[in-house]
């Protein structure tokens, strides 16, 4: 039994990461419709960011901001570079689908050559063990928990309450409508992969923090716990991401301490199967302001 | 010499079979089956495990189910039968109601996670290690050694290809084939003119399925080997990118394709030196640099000429719209 308490601890944690994670992807996806499969390589790319500034003997709460910063300005001049010249010239759902893999798959063979093949980890101080009965856990878990509550609540007040959040309702509703209504949408899709882009440094780096080590070929096992939680919420949804992320993490964590925590990913793609079928829309289906075109 | 030979020429024979059938389901159906290499990958393992003896015969190196010992052509049968089955439940889940960009992440994701359950679940294919000593096709009668066996399996690899590409031509020629084009146009469209896309989505994915399975048995025949780190992924981006730069829904722009990339590549990249000069360059330079100009050559290809080296022949039609007209002017006139 308490080996299910602590693995529901870890599930906090594991749900935390994949949140920050989860809740960039979708909002990519539905403001400016796209869905960007290079974003679990970023993530790796901003972990390692974070870990060049960690390696100089910068503590990694600070490192993570380099890793944020890194991630915010990657994400903008992939879309800048790459994703927004293809969107321009017509390029279908499929065709954007295919050129961000493409571009997932170029990320990681340039970074493979400079940073190695060899997973590297973080030098951090977990800090004092915080014990509750039989959950355990370290400082900097409850930091992370903490951060990711805090992200959470930001991006709500973000889309609530700012006009900023208003226009990339009306974006992700109808761009057409919302250029034409002086909202300028270029700037809004700018600032979402801005936004989008710290989000996905963070979570990077959350995540390698959490993992121990990390190394360039983790970016598989990230992208299909992102697309797991994204999709069971409603894609372009962050509140169904966030709820997507609640249940992927516990449900991992446990199916891990049940069975075997090789099959974290399996049980991910499971609960992604199940939703497939039954509920492909997602689970809040309201085709609400976020909800993605098409 | 020969052997470099024959060994180019069945790989660039499984390169072609396996790009005719992802053009079936991507060139001309529009299906972005991201999983592609899961269903050569389920070919190569029947076809390995039809043909070898039962596992508890060699010692319990290795671990796998069936090893019914078939004669030859058995195993590749069994090959493009497992290829097809396994699509079918696939095609089930995932192309019934998803819309088409969630139906590629579908299947890249489902790529992933059929390697990590290959891997982790070692009774069933021997895990990680992956099957060896597989037994070559007739192998039995012949010395799989003798450069007569190398071309004689180049001849079966060919009749192999010819017997694919007279199918795929078929299909792309047919009336079905016309209507695979029209629900890749314009899905909605071909739906309102009473035509299903989902069982025309399931059937070709059944056809692309074997045709993938049947690739699978013919190279694992050859290579002896077959483990989980071959049928990684990215392999299935390798032939999109063939279909890509060959031309999609054009079958001698598959063939084309793959000559250029799976085969061209591998070939060219063998020579480049592991050192500049007196600088050695770092370990896995090489591979990851083929793997940036692989993502350069599907982005260069989709920016500058999207319908690839042989675009697919615009097709027209006459006679239809001139009847009609004539059937509206009697019509008037009485």
């Amino acid at each position: 039994m308490d080996l299910f308490v602590a693995a529901f601890g870890f599930g906090l944690v594991s749900m935390s990461v994949i949140a920050i994670a989860a809740v960039g992807f979708t909002m990519q996806f539905g403001i400016t419709n796209m869905i960007n499969l290079a974003y679990a390589e970023v993530m790796i790319m901003s972990a390692y960011a974070a870990y060049a500034f960690n390696h100089m003997g910068v503590s990694i709460w600070i490192s993570m901001i380099g890793g944020a910063l890194f991630g915010a300005l990657f994400s903008f001049l992939l879309n800048r570079v790459l994703y927004a010249p293809f969107l321009h010239k017509g390029t279908s759902h499929i065709g954007m689908v295919i050129v961000s893999l493409a571009a997932a798959l170029m990320i990681a063979n340039i970074l493979l050559p400079i940073v190695g093949y060899f997973s590297v980890s973080y030098t951090q101080s977990p800090g004092p063990t915080i014990r509750f009965g039989a959950f355990v856990l370290t400082t900097s878990q409850l930091l992370i928990i903490g951060l990711a509550v805090l992200l959470m609540l930001m991006i709500h007040s973000l889309l609530t309450f700012t006009r900023l959040g208003k226009a990339m309702r009306a974006t992700a509703a109808n761009p057409t409508l919302a250029r034409n209504c002086g909202i300028p949408t270029r700037r809004v899709v700018d600032l979402v992969w801005l936004i989008t882009g710290a989000l996905c440094g963070i979570a990077g780096t959350v995540a390698a923090m959490n993992s121990e080590s990390f190394a360039v070929a983790s970016g598989a096992t990230y992208l299909i716990t992102i697309i797991a939680a994204a999709v069971l919420g409603g894609a372009g949804q962050p509140y169904g991401a966030m709820i997507g992320a609640i249940i992927i993490g516990e449900m991992t964590e446990l199916s891990a301490a049940a069975i075997s925590p090789q099959f974290k990913e399996v049980v991910a793609f499971a609960i992604l199967v199940l939703v497939m079928i039954f509920r492909p829309q997602g689970l809040l289906a309201r085709r609400g302001a976020m909800a993605a075109a098409g | 010499m020969s052997y470099y030979l024959t060994t180019i020429l069945v790989y660039a024979g499984v390169d072609i079979i396996a790009c005719l059938a992802l053009n079936l389901q991507f060139g001309l159906s529009g299906i972005v089956n991201f999983s592609f290499i899961i269903f050569q990958a389920a070919g190569a393992y029947a076809a390995a495990v039809l043909s070898m003896p039962p596992s508890s015969q060699i010692g319990g190196e290795q671990i796998y189910v069936l090893g019914l010992q078939m004669p030859f052509p058995l195993p590749w049968i069994g090959a493009a039968i497992v290829g097809g089955l396994l699509a079918l439940p696939v095609g089930l889940v995932v192309l019934r109601q998803l819309r088409s960009d969630y139906q590629a992440i579908a299947m890249l994701v489902l790529s992933v996670i059929a390697t990590t359950v290959i891997t982790n679940v070692r009774p069933f294919l021997n895990g990680a290690a992956g099957l060896s000593s597989i037994p070559a096709p007739l192998s039995d009668n012949l010395n799989p050694y003798s450069n007569e066996y190398a071309y004689l399996y180049v001849g079966i690899t060919a009749v192999c290809l010819l017997l694919v590409l007279f199918i795929a031509h078929r299909i792309v020629n047919s009336p079905y084939g016309r209507t695979l084009r029209a629900m890749r146009e314009h899905e909605l469209a071909a739906t309102a003119l009473g035509k299903n896309p989902v069982s025309l989505k399931m059937t070709i994915f059944v056809v692309g399925g074997v045709i993938a399975g049947l690739s699978g048995g013919i190279l694992v025949g050859f290579i002896g080997t077959w483990a989980p780190s071959v049928w990684l992924y990215p392999e299935t981006i390798i032939l999109f990118a063939a279909v890509i730069v060959g031309g999609r829904g054009n079958n001698f722009g598959a063939i084309v394709g793959a000559l250029l990339v799976p085969v061209g590549f591998e070939e060219v990249t063998r020579f480049i030196p592991s050192k500049f000069g007196s600088v050695d360059l770092p370990v896995g330079f090489v591979p990851a640099l083929e793997w940036v100009v692989i993502g350069l050559l599907i982005i260069g290809f989709l920016w500058f000429r999207p319908r690839g080296v042989l675009p697919e022949p615009k097709r027209t039609f006459q006679g239809g719209p001139a009847e009609e007209t004539h059937w509206v002017q009697s019509g008037r006139g009485a």
